[in-house]
């Protein structure tokens, strides 16, 4: 693998008593699509701000390359960042804006001009030099912003929810657009999200991040497959969330009943959590099942029909592209691959920082 | 008809706002110097103005001042709320609220407070207690128009230009100053109208030797307002209209221009040239300024009446004596008195009124003069001299500059029987036509002199006596005024007035039917003198003033100016008008005259008892 480039090491910080990044250690490998993902408050945005440098941490250290650039001011960092909500600078044209950074190195005019015209080129928008941010839709915007922080040439390029004001079907052009200039340009990535299915198409690398603890860190399939914990797997993706007892190695019982399952090394009767995928389970008829429910719900989702069952007092959610009607009476299978031991936090402190 | 009544409310709506100000533009050109008749249409004032070098100097400092203090409050501001914006919400909506008391504040609070402030640290008070008062009061209106900018603005662009490789201080200008730009010009705006109408905060403030258009204004208030005031006061109304017309009207424009693009980098330039020039101004007046202020100890310090003095007597004594007069006005003998006595500012020379002189002289405010460096003392009537010892027993305080009587000018056409006391005005024959000065002390010693009492009586018998006289009388007069008496009895308004001899020699030339008597009951004579302070610090220098203006063709230059009579008897020789000199009006002989009084300082229980009777008559 790639050496690493940017090192977070024991990393704290706190508004007015309210922590928000607790102890973190995280490290970025070159030329990694890295995506920060979790919901509004986990310490995402802060982490990417300490790392651009427009935060400063209480404790720990951050490393570039090998060096400590903890205190050295964003302008003096060898990386750019693409905001939010653009920051386009709009009393310039967007050639000005483009040019900013290059500008304050003192590039020659024909540099500037052709980095210009490969910027815009790079984001499709060739031939917007003069006219001004006011004038391009949110998804242009998005891109000249794109475009001025890439011209810079910086080793780690950080987007912090860039495509968080667009609509959906711009954001999805944008991903394959944003995979498309990561891989052309070659260049680090650390992304900032809260959409699940963002970080899940883009990145070589999720980090799972909840009240400032790393929850989970892993290719997009280990984290939507393995789920670490039960906050993981009730983040990512829909799931079924169940208590159940670990019999023994390859033995789980939950809703009254045993199940087989691949999973080994938690102890005999240790209480844990288990998740099964909606997709993940299969429909049959009662005779076949490995417990009995009813049908209590559909509704059609085009790729597939989502079904409720219940079984017992649990209610399962299922997703499979056959449809039974309301009211049936179904027999449940899971493939025991398919069946995610994780263990039960033990107290709510574990709960937040279990995977480290 | 509905919508007529809607248009007819807010045309008079308009017509209540406009119409003192129309008054006053059409006044500007009027072509006489009085209120009462339209004498045509004349620019006159306004070239008169601009001759005025006093007013043009007046003018000068009001705009030396707006800039400066605009401009730097315009600089703390936007620093200020800079800082605003990177604090908690709590925090700056406590500031915010705290910027916007001295906005609500009484002006006169906040004159008065930080005068108070200026002397406990000992500043001493000039141009420069000016302008740190004007960037004071300034400051919340420059944070109240660019607070708003910075709420538009979008954080993250200065984070973006950091990002980008600028420094804080090249991001600053070069990505927020763009956006928060308007906010700023329209703060300074603000900021410089609400400087150029100050006048309150200035009056506290302000040194010897500094007026600014309003105090200037304020302090002709005496000897009635003239008519180039008027000019002036429209070109500060036009001004005012025209920066807050700018104000409101720049988003407008800037969205215009929005719309043609191409004109857009000219107007930047534009911006570019018009901060330029600015700055280039404050930096010329600065250096203008410091060239002229100076502290040497070649000056006497003057403080007197507004329009008191004609400014050709300042060069001319400069020029033959080498020494500068830094000259300073008030108004009354009661906005004076505060002043001297808190010692906010030094003087040397000062110009009270008869019963301010003694009770400057009962505490201890005065210095004695030297008579042997005033040999020009000489020249003045020792009729006044001996009038003068009601105030100053010894005559060792003061010498009189300004003399008068109060008098009855009546107008002959309406008036056939003869007058000669003050009882023509209880007559009911003229009821309604007569006009009574609107000052407890005037209209008590009328009354007193009628009655055969002191005009100085402290005796509550006769006080009250003449108060019943008054409220006896008071259904007969047509009104109670303080400087219209002249205008109406001109625009045979009037009948019979009670009026100053001042006034009553301008009003005979406007009005031939005019008389001007004074009562066999005897009157106020009144007399302004010369006094030096006793911490004055160029005590020879005002002694060589005094002496100077005592001579008979200074003294004569400045009767014409002032036109109040002068007790200089050899000035009174060299006026070659006949008429004048040998007036009876302007150079009554005193001693022809019995029981004239001079006002004196009667006490504070004496003024209380005074304004109670006085509330009694008023309010009847």
């Amino acid at each position: 693998m790639a050496n690493r480039l940017i090192d977070l090491v024991n990393i704290t910080k706190s508004y007015d008593n309210n922590v928000i990044l607790d102890h973190l250690d995280l490290y970025i490998r070159e030329n990694e699509f890295l995506t920060l993902l979790g919901p509004s408050g986990c310490g995402k945005t802060t982490t990417l701000r300490i790392i651009g440098g427009f935060e400063q941490p209480d404790s720990g250290k951050v490393m570039f390359n090998g060096e400590d650039i903890t205190s050295l001011p964003p302008n003096k960092r060898q990386l750019n960042t693409v905001f939010q909500k653009y920051a386009l600078f709009s009393h310039m044209t967007i050639a000005e804006n483009i040019a900013f950074g290059l500008k304050l190195k003192n590039k020659s005019k024909t540099y500037i001009d052709d980095k210009i015209k490969y910027a815009l080129k790079l984001v499709n928008l060739d031939g917007y030099e003069n006219r001004k941010p006011n004038s391009l839709s949110g998804g242009q915007q998005q891109r000249i912003a794109i475009a001025r922080a890439i011209v810079n040439e910086p080793k780690v390029l950080l987007l912090d929810e860039p495509l968080g004001a667009l609509d959906l079907k711009l954001r999805q052009d944008m991903q394959y657009e944003l995979i498309r200039l990561k891989n052309e340009l070659g260049i680090t990535f650390i992304y900032v999200t809260h959409d699940q299915e963002e970080a899940l198409t883009m990145s070589d690398t999720i980090v799972v991040m909840n009240q400032g603890y790393i929850q989970q860190v892993g290719t997009p399939e280990d984290i939507y497959n393995e789920p670490q914990n039960a906050f993981v797997a009730d983040f990512i993706g829909e799931s079924n969330l169940i208590n159940g007892i670990m019999i023994e190695d390859r033995l789980v019982s939950f809703l009254d009943t045993k199940w087989k399952c691949v999973d080994e090394g938690f102890g005999t009767n240790k209480p844990v959590d288990v998740v099964i995928r909606p997709e993940d389970v299969i429909l049959d008829t009662p005779d076949k099942g490995t417990i009995c429910g009813t049908v209590t719900h559909v509704i059609f989702k085009g790729v597939h029909y989502e079904m409720e069952v219940t079984a017992g007092d649990f209610e399962w959610l299922i997703h499979s592209t056959q449809m039974h009607p309301a009211g049936e009476k179904v027999g449940i299978r899971v493939d025991p691959f398919n069946i995610q031991i994780m263990h039960k936090p033990e107290s709510v402190d574990e709960e937040v920082a279990y995977s480290e | 008809m509905k919508r007529f009544l809607e248009r007819c409310y807010i045309m008079i709506i308009f017509i209540f706002l406009y119409a003192p100000i129309i008054t006053l533009i059409v006044l500007s050109f009027n072509n006489s110097r009085t209120r009462a008749k339209w004498g045509g249409f004349t620019v006159a004032w306004y070239s008169a103005l601009f001759k005025n070098q006093a007013i043009m100097e007046a003018l000068y400092n009001t705009l030396f001042i707006a800039i400066v203090s605009s401009a730097i409050a315009t600089i703390i501001g936007t620093v200020t709320c800079i800082a605003l914006c990177k604090m908690k919400t709590r925090s700056r909506s406590l500031l915010l609220g705290v910027n916007n008391i001295p906005m609500l504040n009484a002006d006169i609070v906040t004159g008065i407070s930080l005068m108070l402030l200026f002397i406990s640290l000992g500043l001493r008070f000039g141009m420069q207690t000016i302008v740190l008062a004007h960037i004071t009061f300034n400051i919340p209106y420059v944070i109240l128009n660019v607070m708003p900018k910075f709420r538009q603005l979008n954080p993250h662009t200065y984070e973006a230009a950091l990002d980008l490789g600028a420094s804080p201080v090249y991001a600053f200008f070069k990505v927020v100053f763009p956006d928060i730009l308007p906010g700023v010009l329209s703060g300074f705006l603000m900021a410089f109208t609400m400087s150029l109408d100050d006048f309150i905060i200035t009056h506290f403030t302000k040194g010897a030797g500094v007026d600014t258009l309003s105090t200037k204004i304020y302090t002709e208030i005496r000897k009635g307002i003239k008519p180039e005031m008027y000019a002036l006061s429209t070109i500060i109304f036009l001004t005012v209209f025209l920066l807050l017309f700018i104000i409101n009207l720049a988003p407008v424009w800037k969205e215009r221009r929005m719309r043609q693009k191409k004109t857009k980098h000219l107007a930047a330039k534009n911006y570019a040239v018009a901060i330029l020039g600015f700055l280039l101004l404050i930096g010329f007046a600065a250096i203008f300024k410091s060239g002229s202020v100076e502290t040497d100890s070649k000056q006497v310090i003057v403080y007197n009446w507004g329009e008191y003095l004609d400014p050709d007597v300042i060069d001319l004594f400069k020029e033959e004596t080498g020494i500068e007069v830094i000259y300073d006005e008030y108004e009354t003998n009661e906005t004076m008195y505060p002043k001297i006595e808190s010692g906010a500012a030094e003087y040397d020379v000062v110009c009270p009124s008869d019963y301010m002189i003694q009770k400057m002289i009962e505490n201890d405010l005065l210095a004695e003069i030297n008579f042997d460096n005033v040999p020009n003392y000489k020249n003045i009537d020792p009729n006044y001299y001996k009038q003068s010892k009601e105030f100053d027993p010894e005559n060792r305080y003061s010498i009189p500059y300004c003399v008068g009587t109060v008098g009855i000018l009546y107008n002959k056409s309406m008036v056939e029987e003869p007058v000669d006391s003050w009882n023509i005005l209880w007559n009911e024959k003229y009821a309604d036509n007569i006009l009574m000065q609107d000052s407890v002390r005037d209209a008590f010693m009328v009354a007193l002199k009628k009655l055969g009492y002191s005009m100085n009586s402290t005796n509550e018998k006769e006080l009250v006596k003449a108060k019943e006289a008054l409220i006896q009388q008071k259904p007969l007069t047509q009104a109670y005024v303080v400087d219209q008496v002249r205008d109406k009895m001109i625009g045979n308004e009037a009948a019979i007035g009670v009026i100053y001899s001042g006034e009553a020699i301008y009003s005979q030339r406007e009005n031939e039917n005019l008389e001007y008597v004074i009562p066999k009951e005897g009157t106020n004579v009144w007399i302004d003198s010369w006094c030096i302070l006793k911490n004055a610090p160029n005590k020879e220098n005002a002694e060589k003033f005094i002496n100077f203006l005592c001579r008979p063709d200074i003294a004569l230059m400045n009767f014409e100016y002032i036109t109040y009579s002068t007790p200089n008897m050899e000035a009174r020789k060299l006026i070659e008008d006949e008429d004048i000199r040998n007036s009876e009006i302007a150079f009554p002989d005193l001693s022809q005259y019995s029981k004239l009084e001079t006002f004196q300082y009667l006490g504070e229980d004496a003024d209380k008892m005074y304004n109670a009777l006085w509330k009694e008559v008023k309010s009847r």
